[in-house]
């Protein structure tokens, strides 16, 4: 009897699992006003132990946050612990589950995250919101900067503190490339004439797409003729002579355009490696660190745009079920000072640009900026972020890139 | 068993709920069909390049093992050797195997600087049109287990039979075709209906050595489900409940043929 009833009720309680877990998301909004002041909050977050979820596979990023971000955030009575992801989307898949099981001791307190992950956790109201304003070093952020009031076209509003800028680039083997092109159109007829030299990666790889993204601001005439919401007219109207230069270049590209790296990486390996000589990508500071340790040609060199090219920012969000969300906005604002984004912008360090206006620092903070070494690869970041072009809303982003993989990859419907 | 088959269940119906639209991330659950019919043009050429990679690795290495089991049984010599090689390869995570072969095959790998062929004359292993590198990469771990398998099931009475056979003049060629090949028949259909399926649901092969596009069954599925658009889950969970019935289907299929091989006997 007992041993027949008991076999019936593990699967009992299986199922019972299984149904609560398919209750709609009934969870209430993630808070939406921080009401406290400063002080109450750091008093609240001493002691607490703040979980980082970012992107693993940058050595230079773990060094940093491990060696430099934690042992400063210790002083501050915060412990930082860093937890590495393959890809944001793995970070954006537990917050969007622990926000359908409305949890409130979640796991992640704090993410790096921007554009259409930020995107992803607004349309899930997965976001604790309205608190990057309490913090003091926000004071030296520019309040009109469009790169950090705007996420990728969706506004912030104080959902998310800035923490990087980053600016597309493209990058060249100045040995192999005599007379460097000015433009895009210039890049894809210097492909077009070298067949088999130029590649870019396929979207929904991040690098791709912006990539494409770029060709798409070429071909319109400028990122100013595209609304920066997406708009199906505007996409019908503008689309089909991007998908028009691509398909025109394919023939000349790697593998006749018959296939395109996975991913950025792919092609930074085909790049190293002599099959194309040029590659793309968002972080350019790392440039000079990949040619010093040989990984790139010596003869490396950034290739700008006469039009400038596409930049944006990334940020620290806590999502709205995290457990220590106190000391989340004390790393955050730490993360955010002039000392540590000074450090974290010496590319032996990683490289990565400020949020911060120089103009808005005072003299010795902004000493600190002024004397950051310089590089042959790469420019100081006030010359490679001339004419930077804002990007789209991550609305576009989507049906660009299931565009391309229709229209140039061939993939059916 | 019960838990096996508790927690197997759950995720099935989890995934199949989810390609039918009802267990949405963002919105109300809504019964629909889109997640498979928006794509089944995608779908479909998925699942032929998973089913053409899964049947040529499949091939591939049960003629590999078959051989390795038949030079193990018939020389009886260095048989420890072979078992202890192919063992060391069952061993090699597919990972490691795949960015192995990866550096080896790839236009400016080791093959290619070994061979001397300019890299531009190099065929398109990795990466072509056919599925070069993921088949050999499947073909040679899994030729391993395979071997080991059938050296496993023959054993000894390979070589008192063969005795025999030698005895009332056979000679060697139909000595394997007449008493080694049906002796390993079985294991050899049930390791080879194995590898089938493990090649049907392989992610990380033909991740790192595929093309592009089309791709297989299980690595659309994983670009789908990490897709910004969280719409796209209801397809990505499509695309794995057809991979899953693929899998279903071919064991349903085989099962019994492998039983009448007598490998259950």
């Amino acid at each position: 009897m007992y041993p027949r009833r008991a076999r019936l009720l593990l699967p009992a309680a299986l199922l019972g699992l299984a149904a609560s877990a398919c209750a709609a998301p009934g969870s209430p909004a993630g808070s939406t006003t921080e009401n406290r002041s400063w002080s109450q909050i750091t008093n609240q977050a001493n002691g607490q132990t703040v979980d980082l979820w970012m992107y693993g596979g940058d050595q230079q990023g773990n060094a940093y946050v491990d060696e430099v971000l934690t042992p400063a955030a210790a002083k501050l009575g915060v412990t930082l612990r860093r937890v590495p992801v393959a890809d944001t989307k793995d970070a954006m898949t537990r917050i969007l589950a622990e926000r359908q099981a409305g949890s409130k001791d979640g796991a992640v307190d704090l993410v790096w995250v921007n554009g259409d992950n930020f995107a992803t956790g607004k349309q899930a109201d997965a976001w604790r919101c309205g608190w990057s304003s309490k913090l003091p070093n926000m004071k030296f952020v520019a309040p009109n900067d469009v790169l950090v009031t705007q996420d990728f076209g969706a506004s912030v509003d104080g959902c998310e503190a800035p923490w990087h800028k980053a600016q597309f680039t493209l990058v060249y083997n100045s040995a192999r490339v005599a007379t460097p092109p000015t433009s895009m159109s210039g890049v894809l007829q210097w492909a077009k004439d070298h067949p088999g030299r130029f590649t870019y990666p396929a979207p929904p790889d991040f690098t791709g797409s912006v990539f494409v993204r770029e060709v798409l601001y070429s071909t319109s005439g400028g990122y100013a003729k595209i609304p920066s919401q997406f708009d199906q007219g505007a996409y019908a109207m503008l689309t089909p002579k991007l998908w028009g230069a691509l398909k025109d270049v394919a023939p000349s590209l790697w593998r006749q355009g018959r296939t395109y790296p996975r991913d950025s990486v792919a092609l930074d390996r085909l790049y190293a490696e002599g099959e194309v000589d040029m590659t793309m990508t968002y972080g350019p500071a790392t440039l000079t660190k990949l040619v010093a340790d040989g990984t790139f040609p010596a003869t490396t060199r950034v290739l700008p745009l006469d039009e400038g090219t596409i930049g944006n920012a990334s940020f620290l969000a806590i999502p709205s079920s995290a457990g220590d969300p106190e000391s989340a906005m004390v790393v955050a604002n730490l993360a955010l000072s002039p000392a540590q984004q000074s450090i974290k912008a010496d590319p032996d360090t990683w490289g990565q640009f400020t949020v911060l206006d120089t103009h808005l620092l005072n003299q010795s903070d902004r000493a600190r900026f002024d004397n950051l070494p310089a590089s042959d690869v790469v420019p100081p970041y006030d010359v490679l972020s001339r004419n930077a072009n804002p990007e789209l809303a991550s609305s576009w982003v989507h049906p660009l890139d299931e565009g391309w993989r229709r229209a140039v990859l061939g993939s059916g419907s | 068993m019960l838990l096996i088959l508790g927690v197997t269940g759950t995720a099935l119906a989890a995934v199949v709920a989810t390609s039918l639209g009802l267990l949405p991330l963002v919105g109300r659950p809504r019964l629909s069909i889109a997640g498979f019919t928006s794509l089944s043009g995608d779908l479909h050429a998925a699942t032929q390049e998973s089913l053409l990679t899964a049947a040529a690795a499949t091939m591939l290495a049960a003629v590999m093992g078959l051989t390795i089991a038949t030079l193990v049984a018939r020389s009886g010599r260095g048989v420890r050797l072979v078992i202890g090689l192919a063992a060391a390869v069952v061993t090699v995570p597919h990972l490691v195997g795949a960015g192995a072969t990866g550096l080896l095959l790839s236009d400016v790998g080791l093959a290619q600087r070994w061979s001397g062929i300019p890299a531009a004359a190099w065929p398109e292993l990795v990466g072509g049109r056919w599925p070069w590198a993921t088949v050999l990469e499947l073909a040679w771990k899994e030729s391993a287990f395979v071997a080991l398998v059938v050296i496993a099931s023959v054993g000894r009475q390979y070589a008192a039979l063969r005795e025999v056979a030698a005895v009332l003049g056979a000679p060697p060629r139909a000595q394997w075709r007449r008493v080694l090949l049906p002796l390993s028949a079985p294991a050899l259909a049930s390791s080879s209906l194995i590898v089938f399926v493990y090649s049907l649901g392989t992610y990380e092969v033909a991740r790192l050595l595929g093309r592009a596009y089309p791709e297989p069954l299980p690595v659309m599925a994983y670009r789908l489900f990490t897709d910004i658009d969280v719409a796209a889950r209801p397809q990505a969970a499509a695309t794995a409940v057809v991979a899953t019935g693929l899998a279903l289907l071919v064991a349903v299929i085989g099962l019994p043929l492998v039983r009448r091989l007598g490998a259950d006997r």
